[in-house]
């Protein structure tokens, strides 16, 4: 029982200190699902002030966490409220492997913010936070990397045909732990919308 | 009420929420009767002494013997008003369909049926607690090794649960502590416009230090050790479903509690098909995607046992 103010930035998305950048980012498009002044799951219990302070440490907390130096200077000067020692963050091979071998579980369902669009350049930002490679997302999804820019570039004329581009989009979604079906959705809807211009 | 054990001692588990309608009876029935299949002795309980209808889920007619006759003194043990079911392991206790008054019997007999409740025999015990926030449905559901909530993705829904959550948790605490001025704070508190302007269990928290901080301290292990269980019911989405996880973060920052989210229920129309026909979904229709579902619940529980 505490007061919003007296959270940890890792108490306030609910993760461990020594979470990775994905799971951050899964962290904050839940805790931002729910806390909004329309969120139903939240009805009668917060005030909008209340929902308001709520929402700003959210944007706090991801702010300071999903950039590293911040985030290891924020570790450093709370090392005795998160523990002796700063968390050690594991390896980018290590959460692989772990991300591989645990199976999808009722707790596993991804939340995902009401992101109306998925640009390329989003999906590009977004990737870049997490510290993932190009390189590596093209190992992982087995998609080609000129592929992969065009999509981040929006560089439309030379992406595949639809069908291929929504196996590609899913794959890229899954790689960065967001929903596939709302990249799949927001991407094509941006992509329309520049066509049309 | 604790946190479920793990070890194979009777069980029971109590289903409540503030909102009457929200499915309670229906996923009480259906969760005996997967768990009783499962081999477990399940003893199926209508506490809901204002509009006990378990039985026609189960598609028993009124049976001669029920709570009342308990609560009015006719039979001396409780379990002389258990009757069988068609489903083997399965047995029921009736509600009080029979007594209008039974929902305000006295709170010194609803204290001896909950000591009776408590004494018998069976693996799990499931009791379908009537709707609303009275005292009695609080310790009905404080009593149980895990309270189950039911709750639809609704607002009307989800503001009644967490009126419920909130009288239980201030019940629960105010049973925690020792200190009659603390006991009476937390009786303030409950009001949303109380003069001391608490409007939060952290706030609650921080008056009770300045008056006991023994109480203060004993308050917030209380919210610590709270776990009560939540089940959507009648979701329709994959929005609906995530809903369920909402709630459970809303409840980890409003009370610091954790509030553990069972599982959900999907909106089928098999289920009112089902209770038409006075059969139970699980047996009338398992392959439907509701049933699925209470299937995926009653095999959690029965891993809990």
């Amino acid at each position: 029982m505490k007061a919003i103010k007296d959270q940890t930035y890792y108490e306030i998305l609910e993760v461990s200190p020594a979470a990775t950048s994905k799971e951050i980012q899964k962290a904050y498009e839940r805790a931002k699902e729910t806390f909004h002044v329309d969120s139903v799951a939240i009805y009668s219990l917060y005030s909008e002030k209340e929902v308001k302070e709520i929402e700003e440490a959210v944007e706090e907390a991801y702010r300071i966490l999903m950039d590293e130096s911040s985030r290891r200077s924020y570790d450093q000067t709370h090392s005795r409220t998160l523990g002796e020692q700063p968390p050690e963050k594991p390896s980018e091979t290590q959460v692989a492997s772990r991300e591989k071998r645990a199976p999808l579980s009722f707790t596993d369902l991804s939340f995902h913010a009401e992101m109306k669009r998925y640009r390329g350049s989003e999906l590009k930002q977004l990737r870049e936070r997490m510290g993932l490679e190009l390189q590596t997302l093209s190992k992982e999804t087995k998609i080609s990397l000129k592929i992969l820019e065009s999509l981040e570039e929006e560089s439309f004329d030379k992406l595949p045909a639809l069908v291929y581009l929504k196996g590609f989009l899913k794959s890229y979604a899954q790689c960065l732990g967001l929903d596939p079906q709302k990249v799949v959705e927001g991407y094509l809807e941006s992509m329309g919308e520049s066509k049309n211009k | 009420m604790g946190q479920a054990q793990t070890s194979n001692r009777r069980m029971i588990w109590t289903i409540g929420g503030g909102k009457g309608g929200s499915g309670k009876s229906f996923i009480t029935v259906n969760l005996g009767i997967c768990l009783s299949r499962l081999g477990i002795q399940v003893l199926l309980i209508d506490a809901d002494l204002g509009g006990a209808n378990l039985h026609t889920f189960l598609g028993i007619s009124p049976p001669a013997l029920s709570l009342s006759d308990f609560i009015k003194k006719r039979v001396s043990h409780l379990h002389d008003v258990l009757i069988p079911t068609s489903v083997p392991n399965l047995q029921l206790l009736t509600g009080a369909q029979d007594l209008l008054n039974a929902a305000d019997a006295k709170s010194v007999q609803k204290r001896k049926l909950a000591r009776s409740i408590q004494g018998l025999e069976g693996d799990i015990i499931l009791v379908d607690l009537g709707a609303g926030n009275s005292v009695s449905v609080l310790d009905f559901f404080l009593m149980s090794d895990g309270g189950i909530l039911v709750v639809t993705p609704e607002p009307t829904s989800i503001e009644n649960t967490y009126r419920f959550l909130k009288s239980a948790f201030y019940r629960r605490l105010k049973q925690s502590v020792s200190s009659a001025a603390v006991k009476a704070l937390i009786d303030d508190a409950m009001d949303r416009k109380n003069e001391r302007g608490i409007q939060t269990p952290y706030d609650l928290a921080q008056a009770a230090m300045r008056m006991d901080e023994d109480d203060a301290r004993r308050m917030v292990e209380e919210a610590g050790t709270f776990h009560p269980n939540l089940i959507l019911n009648q979701v329709r989405s994959k929005k609906d479903i995530e809903i369920g996880f909402s709630i459970r973060s809303a409840c980890l920052k409003y009370f610091g509690m954790h509030l553990h989210y069972l599982g959900y229920v999907v909106y089928d129309q098999d289920v009112s098909h089902s209770i038409r026909r006075r059969r139970p979904l699980v047996l009338e229709n398992p392959r439907s995607r509701a049933a699925q579902c209470v299937m995926e619940i009653a095999s959690k529980l029965a891993g809990r046992h």
